[in-house]
C-alpha cells in the first residue's frame, strides 16, 4: 500500500454527517487485507483474531471538522454552524463545498475594504455568511441540515512532508489501514480490533459505542497532535519527522505508555513523548472509561496547523507509527504485564 | 473570452513579475496588432482599424495581481514574506501558495493553542510564514530565492452565471482587451497591458507617456459589495447589473461627458455608487498635459482574494461598452 496515495485519497474524500466517502474508501481498503464491517454512522470495525483472549483496540477517527447549513436566504447567502472547531478568522473569501442536492461551490463573504472599520469580531460564525453566487436559485439546491466541507486538495511539500485538509485524523486512519496490511495472515498473540470511529470532532462520540462493542482490555488512540512551527513553544509541540509521540497523562495507562516506549527502543523506531496534564482531547479519554474501564494510551502524529486546510505532516511519522504499532501488537501489548 | 479568462487566472503574476501573463498575451494577440514591450514590461499593442480615429485612444488593463514577496528565511526553514498590494490578513491565513512551481502553505498557531484574546483579532501579517516543508534555512534557500513571489492559489469554477477565480482583478480587463484586439476594429486604438498597478499605478504611468493618448478607457474589476449584511446604500455595485462606471474614486475625477455617454449608451451599466478605491485612471488622466479618462469596471466580489466572483454577463457588457465608447470617441460622436 502506498501511504501517500492512500492518505491523499482519504484527504479528498468527505467524512462528515451523511457524507460517507471517506468511510466507504477506508472500508474497501481495509477489506483488501482483513474482514471489516460498518458500525454506527461512519464507524468501520475490523476484528483480527489472536491466540489469547487479551483484546487490544486500535482506534483512529474517520470524521472531519465540517459545518452544517442552518439558513438559506433569498439572495443565495447561507448561514452555517460549526460541526467541530476551527479558526473563524481564516474564513473570509475561503472556498468551500456545500453538499446540497448536488455539490455546490461557495465562498465565505469578506467585508469589502470601504466597510472594514476597526476590528472585526471573529467569534460568531452566524455573522459570516456563505455566498453561493446562485441568488434565489440557491433555495432549490440547498436546505438546512446540508453539510458544508472545506475543499483544499492535498499537496506535496519538500522532503516527505504533505499538506491537506482532514489529515486529522486521516493520518491515523492510513496507519490503521497499513497496519491491517502488515498484520493480515500473521498469527497474533492477542485479539486486535481496528476501529475507524465516527464523531470524534463532535466530542468523542462515535468511539463510545465502538469501545462498548469491542470490550477491549487495552486501547491505543492513534491521532494527531500539535507539530512544531513559528510562534509555538517547543514544550507544547512535537517535531515533524522525529517519530510518533507516545502519550503520558494521568488519564492514560502508564503500563501501555512504558511498553510502547520499550518496544520503540528495542526496534530503533524514532519516537517522542507527549506529556499531558489531564485529559488528552483524544478518543483515548472516552475509551478509558468505557464499561468497567480500559487501559488506554495515545500515539500521536505531529501535525502543523491543526483543523485547517493546510495541515502538514511528515510521512515518516506515519511509517514509524505503523512500525511501532505492528511491533507492539506482535509482542502482545501489555498482556503479560 | 471565458476560456481566455480561465487561462489568464491560472497564471501567476504578482506585481513586478508579470512575465507569464505577458508571454501569454503576446501569443494570443500575435498577428492582430503591432506590439512593443516597454522597459518596465508593459505591452503596447497598436491596433489598426478600418478608419483613422479623430482622437488617439488608449485602452488599459493591468496584468499584475496582489501576492507576497519572500523577504527572509528562518533558521528552521520557514519563509517570511511581505504583502505586495493590499491583502487582508484573513485572506492569507492557512492558505496554499505557489512560489513558481514550489508548493507551500501559510501556517499559524492552531485554534486550540490560542488565548481568548488572540481568537478575536487578526494576527500581524508579519507573523505569518510560508511552510514549504524545508527542514532548515539551507534547504529552503536551495528551493527559493529571496525576492521570489508567492501567490495564494485559487481554482477557477462556475457558480451558475458567476465565475470564481483568483486575480479576476484584472485578468478580466486583459481578457476583454485581448478579445477586442482579436476582432476587426472600426477605428485605430492602442491597447496597453500594464505592469505594477497594485503597487501604485506605476506601469500605466510610463505607458501613457509613451502612447500619448487624448482619451483613455481603463478596463478594471471593482469591488461589488452586494453581499449579505451590507445595506443597499453601501453595496457600491451589483453583480449582473452591467459594468460599473465611476464619476469619482480616490485617484480620479472622471471625464463627465464620457461618464454620461456610458450611462446613456443603452448598454447595461451602473454608476459605481461610492467614492472608494482607485485604478490606473489615476496615473493615466494626469499623464503629460492630461488625458480625458473613464474606467469601465466589472463588478467583483472579494477582490484581492483567491475567490473573486464576477458575473459572465457583466464581462460581455463591459466589452460592449468599451467598444461603444471607443467608436464614439474615435468617430467624434462622443465629444
Amino acid at each position: 500500500m502506498n501511504i501517500k496515495d492512500c492518505l491523499f485519497a482519504l484527504s479528498e474524500a468527505d467524512g462528515a454527517g451523511c457524507l460517507t466517502a471517506a468511510s466507504d474508501l477506508a472500508l474497501a481498503k481495509l477489506r483488501e487485507f482483513v474482514p471489516a464491517e460498518r458500525g454506527q454512522g461512519l464507524t468501520v470495525i475490523a476484528r483480527l483474531p489472536g491466540k489469547t483472549e487479551h483484546t487490544i483496540m486500535i482506534d483512529a477517527h474517520i470524521d472531519q471538522v465540517s459545518m452544517v447549513v442552518t439558513d438559506v436566504d433569498e439572495e443565495g447567502f447561507l448561514t452555517v454552524a460549526k460541526a467541530g472547531g476551527f479558526d473563524l478568522r481564516a474564513l473570509p473569501s475561503r472556498p468551500v463545498t456545500v453538499h446540497g442536492k448536488e455539490a455546490i461551490p461557495a465562498v465565505f463573504c469578506a467585508t469589502p475594504p470601504h466597510l472594514a472599520k476597526g476590528e472585526r469580531d471573529y467569534t460568531d460564525l452566524s455573522e459570516i455568511k456563505l455566498d453561493t453566487g446562485l441568488g434565489s436559485h440557491a433555495k432549490e439546491l440547498v436546505s438546512p441540515g446540508d453539510v458544508v466541507t472545506f475543499s483544499a486538495k492535498p499537496i506535496e511539500l519538500a522532503g516527505d512532508k504533505v499538506s491537506g485538509r482532514s489529515l486529522d485524523d486521516r493520518a491515523g486512519v492510513v496507519c490503521l489501514l497499513a497496519l491491517a496490511e502488515r498484520l493480515a495472515g500473521k498469527e497474533l498473540p492477542c485479539e486486535v480490533w481496528l476501529v475507524l470511529s465516527d464523531g470524534e470532532e463532535l466530542g468523542l462520540r462515535g468511539v463510545r459505542p465502538a469501545a462498548y462493542t469491542v470490550q477491549p482490555d487495552e486501547a491505543i488512540a492513534v491521532d494527531v497532535t500539535f507539530g512544531d512551527g513559528p510562534g509555538i513553544s517547543p514544550e507544547e509541540c512535537g517535531k515533524l519527522g522525529a517519530g510518533p509521540m507516545i502519550g503520558y497523562s494521568p488519564a492514560l495507562d502508564r503500563a501501555v505508555s512504558d511498553k510502547l516506549e520499550q518496544i520503540a527502543k528495542e526496534h530503533d523506531i524514532p519516537y517522542q513523548t507527549e506529556v499531558m496534564g489531564a485529559s488528552t482531547g483524544t478518543n483515548a479519554d472516552a475509551i478509558g472509561i468505557s464499561r468497567g474501564g480500559v487501559k488506554a494510551c495515545t500515539l500521536s502524529i505531529p501535525l502543523r496547523n491543526m483543523h485547517t486546510e493546510t495541515e502538514v505532516i511528515s510521512l515518516s511519522d506515519v511509517e514509524n507509527t505503523v512500525a511501532l504499532l505492528e511491533r507492539y501488537l506482535l509482542a502482545g501489548g501489555i498482556a503479560d504485564a | 473570452m471565458l476560456d481566455c479568462l480561465k487561462e489568464l487566472t491560472a497564471l501567476n503574476a504578482v506585481s513586478g513579475d508579470e512575465g507569464a501573463v505577458r508571454e501569454y498575451i503576446l501569443r494570443r494577440i500575435e498577428g492582430f496588432c503591432e506590439t512593443t514591450v516597454d522597459p518596465l514590461g508593459n505591452i503596447l499593442a497598436w491596433k489598426k482599424g478600418k478608419q483613422r480615429a479623430q482622437k488617439k485612444i488608449m485602452l488599459d488593463a493591468h496584468m499584475d495581481e496582489v501576492g507576497l514577496i519572500i523577504s527572509s528565511v528562518t533558521e528552521d526553514g520557514f519563509l517570511k514574506c511581505k504583502t505586495v498590494g493590499g491583502i487582508d490578513t484573513s485572506v492569507l491565513m492557512f492558505r496554499q501558495v505557489k512560489i513558481g512551481e514550489i508548493n507551500g502553505v501559510i501556517g499559524g498557531k492552531p485554534i486550540h493553542l490560542l488565548g481568548e484574546g488572540e481568537r478575536k483579532k487578526l494576527p500581524d501579517p508579519d507573523c505569518l510564514t510560508i511552510d514549504i516543508g524545508a527542514a532548515s534555512k539551507e534547504e529552503a534557500l536551495r528551493m527559493v530565492h529571496l525576492g521570489d513571489r508567492a501567490v495564494i492559489t485559487g481554482e477557477f469554477c462556475r457558480m451558475g452565471d458567476v465565475i470564481k477565480a483568483k486575480a479576476i482583478d484584472d485578468r478580466v480587463g486583459c481578457a476583454i482587451l485581448i478579445s477586442l484586439l482579436q476582432e476587426e476594429a472600426e477605428y485605430d486604438f492602442c491597447a496597453v497591458f500594464s505592469v505594477q498597478e497594485e503597487i501604485g499605478l506605476r506601469g500605466a504611468r510610463t505607458a501613457a507617456y509613451t502612447v500619448d493618448p487624448q482619451a483613455a478607457l481603463v478596463l478594471e474589476a471593482t469591488t461589488a459589495a452586494d453581499i449579505a449584511g451590507v445595506s443597499e446604500e453601501n453595496r457600491v455595485c451589483r453583480l449582473g447589473q452591467g459594468p460599473a462606471v465611476s464619476f469619482m474614486d480616490r485617484s480620479t475625477l472622471y471625464d463627465r461627458a464620457y461618464y454620461e455617454a456610458a450611462l446613456a449608451s443603452g448598454i447595461p451599466c451602473q454608476p459605481k455608487a461610492a467614492v472608494a478605491g482607485g485604478n490606473n485612471a489615476g496615473a493615466v488622466h494626469l499623464s503629460r498635459g492630461g488625458v480625458r479618462t473613464l474606467a469601465i469596471s466589472v463588478p467583483c466580489r472579494y477582490l484581492h482574494s483567491p475567490s473573486c466572483m464576477a458575473h459572465v454577463q457583466d464581462m460581455e457588457n463591459a466589452k460592449k461598452l468599451a467598444r461603444y465608447l471607443l467608436e464614439g470617441i474615435a468617430s467624434g460622436r462622443i465629444v
